[in-house]
């Protein structure tokens, strides 16, 4: 976890030039304003209650995270609808083991999603490698890698858990405890 | 077409390069080529015996006996008897000559056993690696002495 | 294939991650305006190396990894799976749990055909089929989920039979369920031949003839749109499918508008098939009697040999070629998908189309990239 939270210093710049007559400030300092006033509470109330996720099957929990988002469980009644680019996406779902030839493509998926973001990890390949924990070809420990807020198992997971995956991740976005905001 | 025949048929015309034929069930043959020559006899089975479909090429690792074998079930869209033909290949040296120009689809079989076998496939038209890395070419991890696995592969092994 | 490219030439990457994918590949496109002039496929972004992990698990622990090959239709894998090592052991499951396996298995290729139907239809701009036939499907999906507990990996059979009963009151559940479907089927149906649209994005689209397509190694629906009646159902028989009535469904031309008419007529079929099987049904055990094979499968030496299994899978030829050494692991397990071929296909099929009718032929194949990988 510590090498995602240094990273996200080293891109928004603490200290701005400073211009003589101007007032700087950055993005962070007015997120930590932000956070100590109420109207963090409004954004968040906001955030939480649009969270859409980017469809991108990887394995066999790839079929229920379609299956979720479609018509029989519609999970649109909870703001969460699926997206295909990556671009329009608030959440990504790693579901399915990562291997070493898709890890570059999934980083740099994440790096193109815009912040706030969040990752859930469904099933337990994404969690702990699952049934393919001895591959010669998946990476292990996906959570070093990841700013990972909720963790789902099951192989694969109901709908019903991924929706309730999707509560727990609103009910830390409310409680402002999740990692993928840049407060 | 029956077993019998296609047998017979294949023994008459490659006595020499053909060997242990024989019958498992009514629809499974099997018989071991001479590395020289699979693809002539690949050619023969699509030209005259009707076997025009290529289910798989795969490799399979013998290390008690030195031996890397590649295996070929050939089958046929007319007829339902399926033909495992085998081939010997010494491990140190594993080459045979490429069927692409027989059956075409044997290109992406051939790579995959190529990259996880490491047995070369000669005058193939684009012999890389299809689903490893290509900084894992050369670790052949199919190989029955392949080391990391699982004791590199896991790291959260208890 | 950076080196070739002439001016006004361009290379588009489609993947690893795109709408039209039904799992992560990549498909490389050197376009000159809107046409392709050469493609190429990247594969192995979901490799697991499922091959080397059989080979150290036990046959029972097995049937959980072949269950992830594809997971679309994990029953037809589970009972490759199974029935090569039923050949080699010299059992055969008796008659009420081969028909429980055939009922089972055309549940699941009427899910996974519900699902290719539907991402086809997403794929050229038809949205909402989507949301129709995942409709459905859930319902099937749940008959399924009713007998084994599981929507996607069931590990339901068993050496020499499967793990449970048909539960209490499942004829009655599924009869309605089926009936249902058929009118949707029309309705489908009805609604593809109606659009204009749909009719000018499909006609035409991607014609594979028959030679070309035997010559690509290509099976399933994808070749029996093309006039072969290549099925192994019918060419060789495994379970009870050679006492059951139904036909082989094939169209003559080949092309994207004859392949989802193919899934459609053989979703027609499958239905056939399970009303058959649930009329018909014996009562009876669901293990070979007088052997050690029951729901808690024994430590298992399977004896030493040779076999190659054929079943037919939702998207063509699933065949697995195994060898055991007479130990309680499997000494090699090749595993032969029926979408690696097809998708093999791919780059000499959609060469000299345009970018737009790419996702529509790709769709029509009805994909599942996981199992090409492994």
């Amino acid at each position: 976890m510590g090498e995602v939270k240094e990273k996200k210093t080293n891109y928004s710049k603490e200290t701005p030039e400073e211009i003589p007559g101007v007032i700087t400030t950055t993005t962070s300092a007015i997120h930590k304003f932000l956070k100590k006033t109420k109207a963090q509470d409004l954004i968040n109330w906001g955030r939480k209650n649009s969270l859409w996720f980017m469809t991108q099957p990887m394995g066999c929990c790839g079929v229920e995270m379609i299956a979720t988002g479609c018509a029989h469980y519609d999970t649109d009644r909870f703001g969460i609808i699926p997206r295909n680019s990556p671009r329009h996406a608030d959440v990504m779902i790693i579901s399915g083991y990562v291997t070493k030839k898709y890890l570059p493509a999934l980083k740099r998926l994440w790096e193109q999603m815009p912040a706030p973001k969040w990752v859930l990890c469904m099933g337990d390949c994404s969690i702990s490698g699952g049934p393919f924990y001895e591959s010669y070809s998946t990476v292990q420990n996906i959570d070093e890698l990841f700013p990972i807020d909720v963790f789902i198992p099951g192989c694969p997971p109901r709908p019903e858990a991924l929706i309730q995956g999707f509560v727990e991740l609103q009910e830390k976005i409310k409680a402002k405890k999740d990692l993928g905001t840049e407060y | 077409m029956d077993a019998r025949t296609i047998i017979e048929s294949l023994t008459g015309k490659f006595p020499e390069a053909i060997s242990e034929a024989g019958i498992e069930s009514p629809i499974r043959i099997r018989a071991y080529v001479d590395k020289e020559k699979a693809k002539e006899v690949c050619q023969y089975l699509k030209d005259s015996l009707q076997f025009d479909h290529l289910c798989s090429v795969c490799g399979v690792d013998y290390p008690p006996r030195n031996e890397l074998e590649a295996v070929y079930h050939i089958a046929s869209y007319d007829h339902p008897v399926v033909l495992m033909l085998k081939a010997r290949l010494p491990r140190n040296t594993p080459e045979i000559e490429s069927i692409v120009p027989v059956y075409w689809n044997a290109n992406w079989y051939e790579r995959e056993t190529y990259e996880l076998f490491g047995i070369m496939f000669k005058n193939h038209p684009n012999l890389k690696p299809l689903v490893l890395p290509e900084d894992m070419l050369g670790e052949w991890p199919l190989r029955k002495d392949y080391e990391g696995f699982p004791n590199k592969t896991a790291r959260n092994l208890v | 294939m950076e080196e070739m490219l002439e001016p006004n030439e361009m290379i588009v990457h489609l993947g690893p991650q795109h709408p039209m994918q039904p799992g992560p590949f990549r498909l490389n496109l050197r376009l000159k305006g809107e046409t392709v002039m050469d493609a190429e496929v990247e594969l192995g972004y979901i490799h697991k190396g499922i091959e080397k992990i059989l080979e150290n698990k036990t046959y029972l622990q097995g049937i959980t990894i072949v269950d992830r090959i594809c997971y679309l239709v994990a029953l037809t894998n589970e009972e490759c799976f199974v029935g090569c090592a039923e050949k080699l052991l010299g059992i055969e499951p008796p008659e009420r749990a081969q028909y429980i396996r055939v009922i089972l298995e055309e549940l699941s290729r009427l899910q996974s055909h519900l699902l290719g139907l539907g991402e086809f239809g997403e794929f050229i701009g038809f949205v909402s089929m989507f949301m129709y036939t995942i409709k459905e499907r859930e319902e099937v999906v749940g008959l399924i989920d009713m007998v084994t507990g599981a929507r996607v990996t069931h590990s339901y059979l068993k050496f020499g039979g499967v793990r449970e009963d048909l539960p209490v009151g499942f004829k009655e559940k599924a009869l309605p369920i089926l009936n249902n479907l058929k009118k949707v089927i029309e309705d489908y149906e009805g609604m593809f031949y109606s659009d204009r649209i749909y009719r000018e994005r499909t006609i035409g689209v991607g014609v594979l003839t028959a030679d070309v397509a035997k010559s690509f190694g290509v099976s399933g629906p994808a070749l029996r749109a093309t006039g072969v009646p290549f099925d192994i159902r019918k060419n060789e028989p495994y379970l009870v499918y050679k006492d059951l009535d139904f036909k082989v469904c094939t169209e003559t031309a080949g092309d994207c508008f004859a392949r989802v008419q193919v899934r459609l007529n053989e979703m027609r079929e499958s239905i056939y098939i399970l009303e058959q099987c649930l009329d018909q049904i014996p009562n009876g055990p669901l293990f070979p009697e007088g052997t050690p094979y029951g729901r808690r499968t024994p430590v298992m030496r399977v004896p030493a040999g040779e076999v190659f299994h054929r079943v037919e899978d939702p998207r063509g030829e699933m065949g697995m070629y195994m060898i055991s050494d007479g130990t309680d692991k499997p000494y090699r397990v090749k595993v032969r998908g029926p979408y690696f071929p097809t998708l093999q296909a791919l780059p000499p099929l959609i060469k000299g189309t345009t970018v737009a009718d790419v996702a529509a032929i790709s769709g029509s194949m009805d994909g599942c990239t996981s199992e090409a990988d492994r």
